[in-house]
């Protein structure tokens, strides 16, 4: 699970609070850093649709604290180098054992050979 | 008709995707004088054997010899032998200039490590070649899985093409400096040195001439003729040259397959699901642009994912399924098509996707069907889809009720797409809701887009520009149809629709 996909997934257990179930805590197991090739012009694209903080947030989670500013910079298409930054924690970190909890209710989903489990028992959903 | 035309090819392609093929040569190749036929597709283009091999919608691409109006047939067997003889065969010189435009874009393929590849995948793969579709196709399928089975066997001296047949050459020699004095010497000899194969002739008649004569009979005669004549021999099991004759109500047509295996068969799929070919058309019609998000919420092995991602890398990728073993599937086919930096997995239920609403430009899936209905957790909730897509006005709060085309439809952001593969019958239930709308679903205005000419019936009329919200884009939540493509799964049809995000529900 690379972070992008962490920025995307929320717990769904019914009855949460509007909005709630995220962002999910990593409590990661194994970790990989993957050398993926950098492409500016999609790393760019990506940033008005991340959640910025549940990133940062992720990121100093798994011992990247320092690579992500505040919020994006404002002229970030033009800024390789924190382009590259960004790159690298979206695309290049991965979870490869561990789990996700839900903030609000707890529920842990574990993440397995990379893939996060989100599927809900019977009970639950 | 005069010497080949080196520019001139066919491709066959799977019922229904003949539309995809003919956009698909025009926009990857350039390719002119491009013309459709069924389960066929003409062009002329100027294009290296490596650009050919791209074609991702059809499933062979021949050389194009020779394209008539169909024999005229009469009831002497032995007068149209002869004829179709001398259509397929004609001058000797006729078989040298074939021979050295086959050398060229063969030789070609050598060099760019193609035969080796193709070997190795033969390997890799011998069950789960796919075949056009027609109504020998169990026939071909066993064919063809004793030829690879040969394949199999042979890889290694295969691999080794070159000098097999260098070692034929003194063979060849002998042959044809006596019989083809002709051309070609003076401008190359190298080729003409070699113009002596293994051949062999693959015949498939149909309409009236079938009823006069066999495939069998055909493909024996003609190629009797071209051993005495050009001095070939025939090799069933592993000929240098495969000569293609198609003959039917439509057309005589007589070409040579550019390579050994189906474009339909990619190298970069370890386990194929859907059919390649049906799964990059749909991921064409979902209009993949740069930095998009793309979702198939049921994704099984992966199959689109994998066509898209290799098409149209520049954007990211997200594949959920519920059952681990498909899971493990699509996995190994990501890794071993070096995807995995485009293509993410989870394990979650198209019922519940945890993602955000309107965060997905593209989702594309393959709604399951057939064998994978029985397999999945998922599949008695399925045929209840669209009775809950009816119900949806007013069920919309009923937790227990699975909306999974609702859910689909939550993700997608405004304006995006949405292209699913429907069996007959969920075609016909929506078809049917559709219809109900009334008003706007008669005729469909032509598409500006060419694939529209395949749309099957008025489906494809878009309530935006019609008075009528359609029943369907209610159920939906604002999802407009923009165009329904019947497409052949071999044994059974399918239907892709698309469809665009108008507006986010509620509005």
């Amino acid at each position: 699970m690379k972070l992008l996909t962490h920025n995307l997934l929320s717990s769904h257990v019914p009855g949460l609070r509007p909005g709630g179930g995220f962002p999910l805590r990593i409590e990661a197991a194994e970790v990989r850093v993957r050398p993926v090739p950098f492409n500016a012009a999609f790393v760019s694209r990506l940033v008005p649709r991340l959640r910025w903080d549940a990133l940062r947030e992720a990121a100093e989670s798994l011992g990247h604290p320092s690579e992500l500013p505040p919020e994006p910079l404002p002229d970030y298409e033009a800024n390789e180098e924190f382009l590259r930054r960004l790159h690298h924690v979206l695309l290049e970190v991965e979870v490869l054992e561990g789990s996700l909890q839900c903030p609000d209710s707890g529920r842990r989903f574990p993440i397995s050979r990379g893939v996060p489990n989100m599927l809900l028992t019977e009970e639950e959903a | 008709m005069a010497a080949a035309e080196p520019g001139r090819f066919f491709c066959t392609a799977g019922r229904g995707l003949e539309p995809f093929l003919a956009q698909e040569v025009r926009a990857r190749l350039g390719a002119t004088e491009v013309e459709c036929v069924s389960g066929k597709v003409f062009f002329r283009a100027a294009a290296a054997p490596g650009e050919l091999r791209k074609l991702r919608s059809g499933e062979r691409l021949f050389l194009l010899l020779k394209k008539h109006s169909p024999l005229p047939v009469s009831g002497n067997r032995g007068k149209m032998l002869n004829e179709i003889k001398g259509l397929v065969i004609g001058e000797p010189k006729y078989w040298l200039d074939i021979i050295s435009v086959w050398r060229k874009l063969h030789g070609h393929e050598g060099e760019t490590d193609d035969v080796s590849q193709e070997n190795a995948l033969a390997l890799k793969r011998k069950s789960e070649e796919e075949t056009n579709t027609t109504s020998k196709r169990q026939k071909m399928e066993q064919v063809r899985a004793v030829l690879s089975e040969e394949c199999q066997v042979e890889a290694g001296e295969t691999c080794g093409a070159p000098e097999r047949m260098s070692s034929q050459e003194c063979w060849i020699e002998s042959k044809t400096s006596s019989e083809f004095p002709s051309k070609g010497s003076g401008e190359n000899p190298a080729v003409n040195e070699k113009l002596s194969f293994s051949f062999r002739v693959s015949c498939r008649c149909s309409g009236v001439i079938a009823k006069i004569l066999t495939s069998q009979e055909v493909g024996r005669a003609i190629g009797i003729t071209l051993a005495k004549q050009c001095g070939w021999h025939a090799d069933l099991r592993d000929p240098d040259l495969e000569i293609f004759v198609h003959l039917n109500d439509v057309q005589s047509v007589v070409g040579i397959p550019l390579f050994r295996l189906p474009l339909a068969n990619r190298e970069y799929i370890k386990t194929a699901g859907l059919r390649s070919t049906v799964a990059w058309a749909m991921a064409s019609l979902a209009e993949i642009s740069a930095g998009a998000l793309v979702l198939d919420p049921m994704c099984g092995l992966g199959t689109i994912l994998l066509e898209a991602a290799k098409e149209w890398p520049e954007a990211c990728y997200w594949g959920a399924d519920i059952s681990d073993s498909q899971l493990e599937g699509a996995d190994g086919n990501i890794r071993t098509a070096g995807l995995m930096d485009k293509i993410e997995l989870l394990k979650t239920s198209v019922k519940a996707l945890p993602l955000p609403s309107e965060s997905f430009d593209s989702v594309i899936s393959d709604i399951p069907f057939g064998k994978k209905f029985k397999t999945t957790n998922d599949a008695q909730l399925l045929p209840d889809i669209l009775q809950e897509m009816e119900r949806q006005r007013d069920d919309r709060k009923d937790q227990h009720l699975t909306f999974v085309l609702p859910v689909i439809a939550r993700v997608l952001r405004v304006g995006g797409t949405l292209v699913l593969l429907l069996s007959q019958e969920l075609h016909r239930r929506v078809d049917g809701l559709t219809k109900c709308a009334g008003g706007d679903s008669a005729e469909a205005s032509a598409d500006s887009n060419s694939r529209a000419a395949s749309s099957v019936d008025g489906n494809s009329s878009s309530s935006a520009q019609g008075g009528g919200e359609s029943i369907l884009s209610r159920c939906f939540g604002s999802l407009v149809p923009e165009g329904v493509h019947a497409v052949s799964l071999g044994k059974t049809d399918a239907f892709i629709h698309k469809y665009r995000k108008v507006s986010a529900p509620g509005n």
